[in-house]
């Protein structure tokens, strides 16, 4: 079997794309009007939106750039894990109730309907549409980028495609993500997320046990090493220090309730009682799927420090070299399949998300309706921003790096400090206003995008995303607690009741 | 929280507080002397995470429609905060008392610090998503807001022609 090892790998990754092109062509059949597009007419079952709430927020970093992670500065970048459990509870408590009553009473298709709704402003649509799409940008592009290089590693490691370029790469890559997002919009996404997902929680479960097995001693034997050679690595704040993590704890804990992609799809679900069990559901899958980011590092970490590994070239490869050496191909080709599915779930999300923003939002905010003939409208433009993203992508790894890293601090933790308060707050805050929406907004984007640009860092490993979160959480209650009391309009005030 | 924040940031600054590159292997992090990168910033960091907890719970508690907020949910929210402080509590001052001996025991494969961190954490917010899960029909959506929101809809869908 190890001498096939190569075509092994690449035939889970071909079925597992043949398996989303083929789910793309069943889903356009259900696909009629733009509300089955962006939000499956709120027609899923508790079991499909709970994988696909999960694998949605595991994103190729987490396949990637997680175990990277943790192989570099130990069990700091546990913090981004742990804190799952709190984050989801918190998302469900805050968001999921209300977000799907609104999305129902007013016929809500995206984000920034519900937030207009709630806020009765097309000032706050227009400002979430508008980060929505920047960020969207940012993402897609490193996504994107991911995927061609895993693709790119795999397939010259054959005679066949020994020379193959990165261009082909993000071609083939992207061209399968943008046939089942166009033909199936959200429910292609979702239906390919619930494979995705359970592709994730095997692979996680395997992998942990592989990892368990590289030493005779097991984990403790590989936390032994680590803690001989720096104690700090493999203590609760590791190498980087309390500030960073108890940073991540705050951004990743408290942050999934603000991320767009994942909270949207809070809107989907058949029945507003299929909450209590989409909870548990999308917390098991994620712990699951997580299992691999917690172990491949603390096992490769301490595989490099006894001499058993190279030291790696990059802290990212640490997940490809320890599929080539520790496990068997069979699994290897199940965890690149995964690696796939992570950052093809996430990427769906954000192209479903951004296309919404553009076609729906940001028209709706300035000329007060959506662009018509929209459903066509919503497929060309998913092809658009899939292709200006994979030339982002080329462009940042070809010529200039800056461009893609700017859009990319539009990420998790801009998401996090613009939307939370916005959204999770002023869904159960009756006294959240306009003028404290917009504030929280403009300065979680002002303070994430200048300490970004200026690289500038606060002691102690304080991150500008936290201080950005905490700054607009402050404004955002501030302010609201100084403007004029608001006026809620009638269905939504008896909502925020409920 | 924000004056915690800015009290850790104005503290006197600790040399490698946030990791320095390892002496023999290039894309390695180490922490260094954790002692000395507690020793201003410590106990603010400990008051950050209680904090934080504490406002997880308060925004949970938030997410309850008032008319559910009963004396049973501020048990079970109370207890679930004294669960999520206590694991705090047992990592940071595991920490410590390994930074004081430099000996510790381990519990499935990590030092005890470091397994109340990894598997303490995670576990000791599973009493919310049991709430939650357990208790929707009374404290999150009973069947009353099912009718109320029924008649909602109901009413929209008239208004609407």
């Amino acid at each position: 079997m190890e001498a096939f090892r190569q075509e092994i790998i690449i035939s889970a990754v071909i079925i597992y794309m043949i398996f989303c092109v083929m789910t793309g062509l069943w889903a356009m059949r259900r696909t009629h009007d733009t509300s089955d597009f962006f939000i499956a007419s709120r027609g899923l079952g508790p079991i499909v939106v709970s994988l696909a709430l999960f694998s949605s927020t595991l994103s190729g970093f987490g396949f990637v750039g997680g175990p990277g992670l943790v192989y570099s500065i130990g069990v700091s970048s546990f913090w981004m894990v742990i804190i799952s459990s709190t984050g989801y509870a918190v998302c469900f408590f805050l968001v999921s109730k209300r977000i799907r009553m609104i999305a129902e009473l007013r016929n809500c298709i995206s984000l920034p309907d519900i937030v207009a709704a709630r806020y009765g402003s097309e000032a706050v649509r227009f400002m979430l549409a508008i980060t929505i799409v920047l960020g969207v940008m940012g993402y897609l592009a490193t996504q994107i980028l991911a995927m061609a290089v895993v693709m790119q590693a795999i397939l010259s490691g054959t005679e066949m495609f020994a020379n193959i370029g990165l261009v082909a790469c993000v071609t083939i890559s992207s061209a399968v993500l943008i046939f089942y997002c166009v033909t199936g919009g959200i429910i292609a996404s979702v239906y390919t997320d619930v494979v995705q997902g359970a592709i994730m929680i095997v692979a996680g479960a395997l992998i942990l046990i592989a990892a368990t097995s590289v030493f005779d001693g097991g984990m403790q034997e590989a936390t032994s090493i680590i803690l001989r050679d720096d104690p700090e690595t493999v203590m609760p704040y590791g190498a980087a220090g309390i500030m960073a993590s108890l940073g991540w704890f705050f951004v990743f804990g408290l942050g999934l309730a603000g991320q767009p992609h994942i909270i949207t799809k809070m809107m989907m679900n058949k029945n507003i009682k299929d909450n209590r069990s989409m909870l548990p559901l999308s917390l098991f899958g994620y712990a699951m799927a997580a299992l691999l980011w917690v172990s491949i590092g603390i096992v490769m970490r301490a595989a490099v420090l006894d001499g058993r590994v190279e030291p790696l070239a990059l802290p990212d490869d640490a997940a490809s070299v320890f599929l080539s050496m520790f496990t068997n191909p069979l699994l290897a080709g199940i965890v690149f399949a995964g690696l796939f599915a992570a950052i093809m779930s996430t990427s769906d999300a954000f192209l479903n998300i951004g296309t919404a923003a553009i076609i729906h939002d940001i028209p709706k905010a300035i000329q007060g309706k959506s662009i018509d003939n929209d459903l066509f409208w919503a497929r060309i433009v998913t092809v658009i921003l899939a292709c200006v993203a994979a030339g982002f992508a080329l462009y940042s790894h070809f010529q200039d790096a800056t461009l893609v890293a700017l859009l990319g601090a539009f990420g998790w933790g801009t998401f996090a400090a613009s939307i939370f308060p916005v959204v999770a707050i002023g869904l159960n805050w009756k006294g959240a206003t306009v003028w404290g929406a917009v504030t929280a907004i403009t300065f979680a984007l002002i303070i994430n995008f200048v300490s970004q640009l200026a690289g500038y860092t606060f002691p102690y490993g304080v991150s500008g995303q936290l201080v950005a979160f905490v700054c607009s959480m402050v404004l955002f209650i501030g302010v609201s607690l100084v403007s004029p009391k608001p006026s809620l309009e009638s269905d939504i005030d008896r909502v925020l009741d409920i | 929280m924000a004056i915690v924040l800015a009290s850790i940031c104005l503290a006197e600054i600790a040399p490698d507080a946030a990791g320095m590159p390892h002496p023999s292997y290039d894309g390695l992090q180490i922490g260094g002397d954790g002692a000395a990168r507690l020793q201003h910033v410590g106990i603010l960091g400990f008051a950050f995470q209680c904090l934080l907890l504490i406002q997880i719970i308060l925004l949970c508690v938030l997410g309850v429609p008032d008319r559910n907020r009963t004396s049973e949910l501020a048990a079970y929210m109370g207890a679930s905060l004294a669960f999520m402080l206590f694991v705090a509590w047992k990592m940071y001052f595991g920490h410590q008392s390994f930074l004081a001996t430099h000996e510790t025991d381990y519990f499935w494969g990590f030092p005890v610090a470091t397994a109340w961190q990894t598997y303490g954490t995670w576990l000791s917010a599973i009493p919310l998503v049991l709430i939650y899960s357990i208790g929707f029909t009374k404290f999150i959506y009973s069947e009353e807001d099912e009718e109320t929101f029924d008649a909602l809809l109901a009413e929209r869908i008239e208004n609407n022609g």
